[in-house]
């Protein structure tokens, strides 16, 4: 991998980025209502108010102009204020990071440390009982619904037998390692639950893949232990459709979950994006979804990177 | 403020009002934290800014006057309810304006210390009026011409008309500290996040998407019938819980120990809890179903609407919602008892699927072999919107839906939320809207049903119905307002641009230990009383 390659791909993202934002401005646009709609309806602000109301937040110049302005004002690290609370976007956005960052990346190494695994051992045992109960688990993980499932585990750890807390980030005025682990405990679960089943299923696929094929029977050949052949030669052959999965998923890390944030009252950055989506705060969306945009870009990067690593067949020039 | 246009006082009421006595109450216990369980992110704590109704500042900004748990004003930071009678109320211009005068309470201070002074009303005023301030509510600010201060203790507000909801716009939602705002951008300042009133408790820390913690203001003006301080808890904690089945297993833990305006099947799922209380009272808020009169829509035929509102049986809706809310037949519900007229005439058609039948037969709408009605080859099809994710109101659709069913009218849901659900609420984008509006003590119905109401989103208007709100909403003597609300209750029942359906009931979810707790019926909050509130220790703890 040369470093003139990696100059290349960086470079090519403004285009991209540009394109990405160029669309999300029309998209948001597009939606029903703005952002002064509680304004408009309230009989107490006059026209000339409104109008105010207007420049101030630039709503009164043509789109066109509204997006180039965006885009200045991005390029130079601006964010704007956030229609609904007056506050910086960044600061709206800095604030919500740890704790999304903590539980995506929580759930991320949780569903790899037990995917990867039962992705091996599936495709190892397959069709022994092994197989068919982590199979059906995996199934059993991809249906249930995450709302539902949480509801459960509250019930039962938090209500029932008293040992995690039903809800929330931190205990207010106490915190510590132990307590934020404890909050973490319950959202993170829930949250891998589902990405473990679906990674183990793609591993386990891969696996079979791998174990069916010529090189695999020559270093089985050659008197290599079976673990050896199930990890060095099988495994790391699988790998490289995981990576790609996993890939998509890191984007989704710092893009938040909705649901899982609703249910543990998690202060995330989903929660932040749906409120912002309901009174069309435009600032904060578009600084939300480029944020997004631009993980989800980096992401494939690393990916490419990744394979190049794993699988020294691949080189970029 | 959250409906703030419809939320009005008659002065009528508000002369009868004065704090009521309490009798001899067991000796209240001081300290506590108390957590507070509420459904919403907090997008500011400025009453003037936010968008949704202000617990957390009732608590900690105080108005002159305040709604109390019977939907009456009695005096906060003014020492009197202004009225006729006792010179608080004066017209002017010849009987075509008045000058309402506010006598202040001494010795109130700010939380920093500063002292309150008329100079803070007259500031709030200025404040809110001004147009670089972006408010979601600046009610009431246009009808004042001028404001005199001719004493740190006494403010003279000169209104343009006789405003007889004068008592329930800026004054009330809460002054702002001058010695703080002035010269300040109040859009963005700190003040949003950390407001300083002269309330109970003071902010002493806002966690964006978590919580607020309030502290005991040591010097709060206000004392108890012993002449003690108040308040007498000495921390809230306010927590955001957007799930209402996570608010629920919180409260069961134990680590919510009240949770405000709790939805009718969450209440269901908590009765009978161990140690939790659900304490019910009014509300002014009603739930309707509103038809969208669009200049093509079939609902302008008054038979259809007539039956359409024959057709919903107000006790299945009632029965879905755990029994709580009472079935009404006018806008101006029975809590309003100035006000509300309970007879037939003034009242929509009662239930009656098979007078709705008949009516849609000999009105020329024919069943098909499918079991739904048409007429001139048009079939009777209509949607019907709510605003989607909440509960109750999902429920309520659903029974309707089925009710419309059995007189042949196929209803389809097409449901909403945030700016979508407001946009088609407010420009009529709708066929048939379940929904609700609360208000304080005695609503201005034309910002509603007026032809030029600004949340009129039906198309409805009646010149009739014109005459007989502005008689009602400019007087402030009983028995004409009394006839002109009675006009306009009739006038209502007859055309039906909506269906009055259920009077709601405010449900707290408490603990048994939280004592003194009454509910506010007004958008003002439970959370105006917290300063008598207290809580009693656990169980088994030592004192």
């Amino acid at each position: 991998m040369s470093l003139q390659f990696l100059l290349r791909r960086l470079l090519g993202m403004v285009p991209l980025l540009l394109g990405i934002s160029l669309l999300l401005f029309v998209i948001i646009h597009l939606a029903p209502g703005g952002p002064l709609d509680a304004y408009v309806d309230n009989p107490s602000v006059t026209k000339e108010a409104l109008e105010q109301i207007k420049v101030a937040y630039g709503l009164d110049q043509p789109l066109p102009v509204q997006y180039l302005k965006w885009v200045k004002s991005m390029a130079q690290g601006v964010w704007g204020y956030s229609i609904r609370s007056g506050r910086p976007v960044t600061q709206e956005i800095a604030e919500r990071l740890p704790a999304t960052l903590l539980l995506g990346g929580t759930s991320l190494a949780l569903s790899m440390a037990l995917a990867l695994p039962i992705g091996v051992v599936t495709a190892a045992l397959r069709r022994t009982a092994w197989d068919h109960v982590l199979t059906f688990l995996s199934f059993a993980g991809i249906s249930i619904p995450v709302f539902w499932l949480a509801l459960m585990m509250q019930l039962l750890f938090a209500i029932s037998l008293g040992w995690l807390p039903v809800a929330g980030y931190e205990t207010i005025g106490a915190g510590g390692l132990t307590d934020r682990l404890a909050h973490l405990a319950m959202p993170a679960v829930v949250l891998s639950l589902a990405t473990v089943a679906a990674w183990s299923r793609y591993l386990r696929a891969s696996m079979v893949d791998a174990l069916g094929q010529d090189y695999v029977r020559t270093a089985y050949a050659k008197g290599h232990s079976a673990t050896g052949v199930l990890i060095k030669h099988a495994l790391r052959n699988a790998l490289l459709p995981v990576v790609t999965v996993v890939s998509m998923e890191m984007a989704g890390l710092i893009s938040g979950a909705v649901i899982t944030e609703t249910v543990f009252a998690w202060p995330g950055i989903g929660r932040l994006f749906v409120e912002s989506m309901d009174g069309r705060d435009y600032p904060v969306l578009m600084g939300l979804m480029m944020m997004g945009s631009a993980a989800l870009v980096f992401s494939n990067l690393a990916a490419d990177i990744v394979y190049a690593l794993i699988d020294p067949r691949i080189r970029y020039d | 403020m959250l409906l703030a246009g419809a939320l009005m006082l008659a002065l009528a009421a508000a002369a009868l009002a004065e704090p009521p006595a309490d009798a001899a109450p067991p000796e209240p216990i001081r300290g506590g934290t108390l957590t507070v369980g509420l459904p919403y992110d907090i997008d500011t704590l400025n009453v003037y800014s936010t968008a949704e109704l202000g617990d957390v500042e009732a608590a900690v900004v105080e108005g002159l006057l305040v709604p109390d748990e019977h939907a009456r004003y009695v005096p906060a930071l003014a020492t009197e309810v202004p009225t006729p009678q006792n010179g608080g109320i004066q017209l002017t211009g010849g009987g075509t304006a008045m000058r309402v005068v506010y006598h202040l309470r001494p010795g109130v201070k700010w939380h920093d210390g500063v002292a309150f002074t008329s100079a803070d009303v007259k500031f709030t005023w200025e404040t809110v009026r001004d147009p670089r301030f972006l408010a979601e509510s600046k009610d009431g600010s246009q009808d004042v011409t001028s404001i005199d201060t001719p004493d740190d203790l006494t403010v003279v507000v000169n209104y343009r008309a006789i405003s007889p909801a004068f008592a329930s716009t800026l004054f009330t939602f809460g002054i702002l500290p001058r010695h703080l705002l002035e010269g300040h951008d109040l859009n963005h300042d700190v003040y949003n996040q950390k407001p300083v009133g002269t309330g109970p408790f003071k902010v002493s820390e806002f966690r964006r998407g978590q919580y607020v913690v309030l502290d005991r203001n040591p010097f709060y003006w206000r004392r108890d019938e012993r002449g003690g301080s108040l308040p007498y808890i000495d921390r809230v904690i306010f927590k955001i819980i957007p799930s209402s089945n996570t608010l629920g297993a919180l409260i069961r833990a134990g680590e919510v120990l009240l949770a405000p305006r709790i939805p009718y099947m969450l209440a269901k799922q908590l009765q009978g809890a161990r140690n939790i209380e659900l304490v019910s009272g009014p509300s002014l808020g009603w739930i309707h179903l509103d038809f969208g009169l669009r200049p093509e829509s079939r609902l302008r035929d008054p038979v259809l609407r007539r039956a359409i509102a024959q057709a919903v049986n107000r006790a299945a809706l009632v029965k879905a919602a755990g029994g709580y809310p009472q079935p009404i037949g006018s806008p101006i519900v029975p809590l309003l008892e100035a006000l509300h007229d309970a007879s037939p005439e003034a009242s929509a058609p009662a239930y009656d699927p098979d007078a709705a039948n008949q009516a849609l037969d000999a009105a020329g709408y024919r069943r098909g072999a499918d079991g739904y009605r048409s007429k001139d080859g048009v079939s009777l099809n209509f949607w019907i919107t709510t605003r989607s994710g909440e509960i109750d109101g999902e429920i309520g659709e659903q029974i309707i839906m089925a009710e419309l069913k059995a007189i042949g009218i196929r209803v389809s849901a097409d449901n909403k939320t945030g700016i979508a659900y407001r946009e088609a609420r407010y420009h009529g984008d709708f066929d048939l809207l379940y929904t609700r509006w609360v208000t304080a003590a005695d609503p201005v119905y034309s910002v509603f049903y007026g032809s030029h109401g600004p949340l009129n989103g039906q198309g409805y208007a009646s010149a009739q119905l014109d005459a007989a709100l502005e008689r009602m909403e400019t007087s402030i003597e009983p028995a004409p307002r009394r006839d002109a609300a009675s006009e306009v209750q009739r006038i209502l029942a007859h055309d039906l641009p909506a269906v009055p359906l259920l009077n709601m009931v405010s449900i707290a979810a408490k603990t048994r230990r939280l004592k003194n707790f009454t509910i506010n019926p007004t958008n003002m909050t439970d959370f105006a009383g917290i300063a008598r509130w207290y809580l009693e220790p656990p169980a088994g703890s030592v004192p």
